[in-house]
């Protein structure tokens, strides 16, 4: 059978860089990217190909460099095809959506770039039509270039949210609001001169915050989303600033956003060791959220590293290292900056009703009930009685939010981990029985 | 419970109360109950119920082991002629009580398990297989090409023939043994395995875990494969991997679905019909069952050498080709998980079930094999009854440990 050295999953630029690191080097490499195009969720090309000018310039230009680099190596693109997993006999599953076909492959290293997902934090109403992710709208803005219509509310956590209002401002529907937990102006005020040694965040968020001023577009600092209620045909969101004031505002579309995590459910384990298995390394995002600089840096990372536990040949990971600890550092920066100010945990005091999983639509109040027991359950147990993370998403809707508030529920037993929650089964996405049935390793595809 | 050094008082304290409880018959006070899974747990229900303060003790989890990656039949269908489909008559029944007392009430599903052929092999023998049902009292419709068509319209025609077993079920192992858990009141103790047994006097005493010594008065071992190390039955007790597939909740599929489907291979690969040969060292039997949040469950494999809760690709492909073989829908709708789980055999096939020869206060209930859903509320109920004295309503005498433990000591 033909094996081939890399495997990459991902064509971000973790997953862009480890390939071009990896090929250079001699190895032969397969890249895996779920969608018809490279650039992952940061550098999302428009549906017709080009580059959306929603993309600032900086970005443009580190996806070109990017793209330059893989065109000069000889990397076997897959496009439509997604990763289901490593099976027990070490085939890599891909799902190859262009023919509807499983392919197993063999691989002496998988390096797996599959990115980072949004944290979405709970909230009554937040199951309501018109209300999304902050995320998705920036991916519907980056692919069409084009504003939804209508009044949008921004909310929830983090710097996102600004890029998100500056890109529609600059696409000509400036949005209703944007609702922060956190105070950046007045953490940055107060302590974080850190942030002056990292001048290019300070410029990329003052392009924003140009841009949100200009607009006029409110920023409600130090204030969370509480509830979501349809009245009228339009949305009605609660605030509720520090001081537990609250104010209503009527839009018809949400965006919410609590901050990036690690797209790891179901992934693979990483193994460094050679021998029968093949070698799993994490790259990027997926392995350490901190955004998409430190993901090339730490894709060159991954590439050297497979290469050198491929061949035995030491590499000099060293500068990608170094570049990597340099954003760490920017983004515990920014990490403070947002720090949400209001006071007490709003996991903690969400009201029954409000749905936690959506999937098989558990409840806050079922998983309250779940844990009213002398005895501290096990995260399988609260997998499988509670039905959290067993839906069709596989937990990446609920597992962070679960694991965190079974943590608040019950502060003495031990603290459950969203990977404890969903497990490591493949597939890590629902698959077509139909394809499965099909599965074929490579070589043997032609009927 | 914990406290090593008061050991010896506590013990003339449990002499005391175990002397008084076999002079009355009346229940014993406390229990230790070593393994939650299904068995375990209806063990620690059915103690709870008759007043005995029951301590649940778990090597990892409740269900963690092959409770939780069972295929949940509920059913006399594979079974083999003989004491095991008495056993599971009985144990369907059970499962009909419970769920109409309400315990099981949402968990149990009533449906029927319909015994596919798709060759003349297995035509013959669904046949003889039919007759033993008959015998043993299950209702059993045998079903043509054409009258299959029309009940079970989503079937491929390449169903030859079937058997329609009437007044089956269903439940998921996980479900069952949480329920049974909360409803004992007893108290379980998470990743604390047992490593010996205290011996006082022709009695288990206690037992020494990591975190102590835990003394009861009634002592019960239920603890799949983690039971070969504490009763030196190593070469009696086998462990056989499973593998299992979930579907996405498929709901029109689902209601065409009149039942369950087992292939007429799951019989050879139970052998559950004798004179078929050696049994593969991977069997392939399939189930198909329609769950009822729209899902469906579909197995299995039956693998010796395989002790990984892993599952492959080729496996998979294979149950699912067999699926699709007879549920030609099933190509549409996507798989959700695979899991897979180690089901604890006994060589001679049938479970040990009963009290420790040579020990008075001492029980076995483990080895059920790919049985123990159907058997487990069964077995802890007959347990119970057995500690506490009253005569047990299902006679054992087939499942007595003493036939691999005669004149053997325990560790």
């Amino acid at each position: 059978m033909n094996e081939r050295d890399v495997i990459v999953i991902g064509g971000g630029p973790a997953g862009m860089a480890a390939a071009i690191e990896a090929a250079l080097a001699g190895l032969s490499v397969d890249l895996v990217e779920q969608r018809p195009t490279l650039g992952g969720a940061i550098y999302r090309q428009q549906a017709d190909g080009g580059t959306s000018p929603v993309q600032s310039k900086m970005a443009r230009q580190r996806f070109a460099r990017l793209s330059t680099a893989l065109a000069g190596i000889s990397a076997n693109m897959r496009f439509s095809s997604v990763f289901l997993g490593l099976d027990a006999d070490g085939f890599v599953l891909i799902e190859n959506r262009q023919i509807g076909r499983i392919e197993l492959i063999r691989s002496r290293a998988i390096i797996v770039a599959t990115g980072a997902v949004e944290r979405i934090l709970p909230r009554p109403g937040s199951e309501l039509p018109g209300v999304s992710t902050a995320g998705g709208l920036q991916v519907m803005l980056k692919e069409t270039s084009r504003a939804p219509q209508g009044r949008v509310l921004l909310a929830g956590n983090g710097p996102l949210l600004l890029a998100v209002a500056a890109q529609l401002i600059r696409l000509g529907n400036p949005p209703a609001g944007i609702v922060e937990a956190g105070d950046p102006l007045r953490a940055a005020a107060l302590s974080n001169v850190g942030l002056l040694s990292h001048p290019a965040l300070l410029a990329e968020a003052a392009v924003y915050l140009k841009d949100i001023y200009r607009a006029g577009t409110p920023w409600f600092r130090g204030t969370r989303l509480t509830r979501i209620e349809k009245v009228d045909g339009a949305l009605q969101a609660t605030l509720c600033d520090r001081h537990d004031a609250v104010r209503t505002i009527l839009v018809d579309r949400i965006g919410l956003h609590d901050g990036i995590q690690s797209n790891r459910i179901g992934l693979p384990a990483e193994q460094t060791r050679t021998g029968s298995a093949p070698v799993v390394v994490r790259a990027g995002d997926c392995r350490e959220a901190l955004g998409a600089v430190a993901a090339e840096a730490d894709g060159r990372r991954a590439g050297l590293l497979a290469v050198s536990l491929l061949s035995g040949i030491a590499t000099d990971i060293s500068v990608a290292e170094r570049a990597i600890a340099r954003q760490r550092q920017a983004q515990a920066l920014i990490t403070r900056s947002f720090m949400p100010v209001a006071g007490g945990s709003h996991l903690a005091s969400l009201p029954d009703e409000t749905l936690l999983c959506r999937c098989e639509g558990r409840t806050v109040g079922d998983l309250r009930q779940l844990l009213d027991r002398p005895d501290p359950i096990s995260d399988r147990e609260i997998k499988h009685n509670g039905r959290f993370a067993m839906g069709l998403c596989q937990g990446r809707f609920c597992a962070s939010n679960v694991a965190e508030l079974v943590a608040l529920l019950r502060p003495d037993a031990s603290k459950p981990t969203p990977d404890g929650l969903t497990g490591q089964r493949w597939p890590i996405r629902p698959v077509s029985i139909g394809a499965l049935t099909r599965a074929a390793p490579e070589d043997n595809c032609e009927d | 419970m914990y406290r090593r050094d008061t050991l010896p008082a506590t013990n003339i304290h449990l002499m005391k109360s175990i002397r008084l409880h076999e002079i009355s018959g009346s229940p014993p006070s406390t229990a230790i109950v070593i393994g939650s899974g299904i068995v375990g747990a209806a063990t620690a229900y059915y103690l709870g119920k008759r007043g005995v303060a029951v301590h649940l003790l778990e090597a990892t989890a409740p269900a963690a082991e092959a409770s939780g990656a069972a295929d949940g039949a509920v059913s006399v269908a594979s079974k083999r002629p003989g004491t095991m489909m008495t056993a599971a008559l009985r144990g369907v029944a059970l499962y009909r009580d419970l769920a109409r007392d309400g315990l099981l009430a949402d968990l149990y599903k009533t449906r029927s398990t319909f015994i596919i052929a798709a060759s003349q092999a297995e035509c013959e023998l669904l046949e003889k297989h039919r007759e033993a049902l008959l015998d043993a009292g299950v209702k059993a419709v045998a079903l043509s090409r054409q009258a299959l068509q029309k009940r079970f319209q989503v079937l491929s025609p390449n169903a030859l023939m079937g058997v329609e077993v009437h007044d089956e079920g269903h439940a998921i192992g996980y479900e069952i043994v949480h329920r049974l858990v909360k409803a004992s009141g007893a108290f379980v103790h998470r990743d604390t395995p047992v490593r010996e047994f205290v011996e006082a006097g022709g009695r288990v005493a206690g037992v020494v875990t990591p975190k102590g010594v835990m003394t009861a008065d009634a002592m019960v071992i239920a603890a799949g494969g983690g039971s070969a190390n504490l009763l030196n039955l190593d070469n009696v007790l086998i462990p056989r991997k499973g593998q299992l597939l979930v579907t996405e909740r498929a709901p029109a599929l689902n209601r065409a679905m009149p039942g369950a489907i087992m292939s007429g291979r799951y019989l050879l690969s139970k052998g559950s019909q004798k004179g078929t040969g050696a049994l593969p060292s991977r069997g392939l039997g399939l189930v198909i069952d329609p769950l009822r949040t729209g899902q469906f469950l579909i197995g299995g494999t039956r693998e010796d050498f395989g002790d990984r809760q892993t599952n492959d690709i080729d496996a998979v492909r294979r149950i699912l080709l067999a699926a699709v073989d007879l549920v030609p829908g099933l190509a549409d709708v996507r798989l959700l998980r695979s899991f897979a789980g180690v089901r604890t055999a006994v060589i001679d096939g049938l479970p040990l079930i009963g009290r420790l020869p040579g020990r008075e206060n001492a029980y076995v209930a483990t080895g059920f094999e790919g049985d123990g859903i159907c058997l487990g509320p069964l077995t802890g109920k007959t347990i119970a009854q057995m500690i506490c004295g009253e005569t047990p309503e299902f006679d054992l005498s087939d499942f007595d440990p003493a036939r691999f433990m005669a004149g053997k000591v325990a560790a």
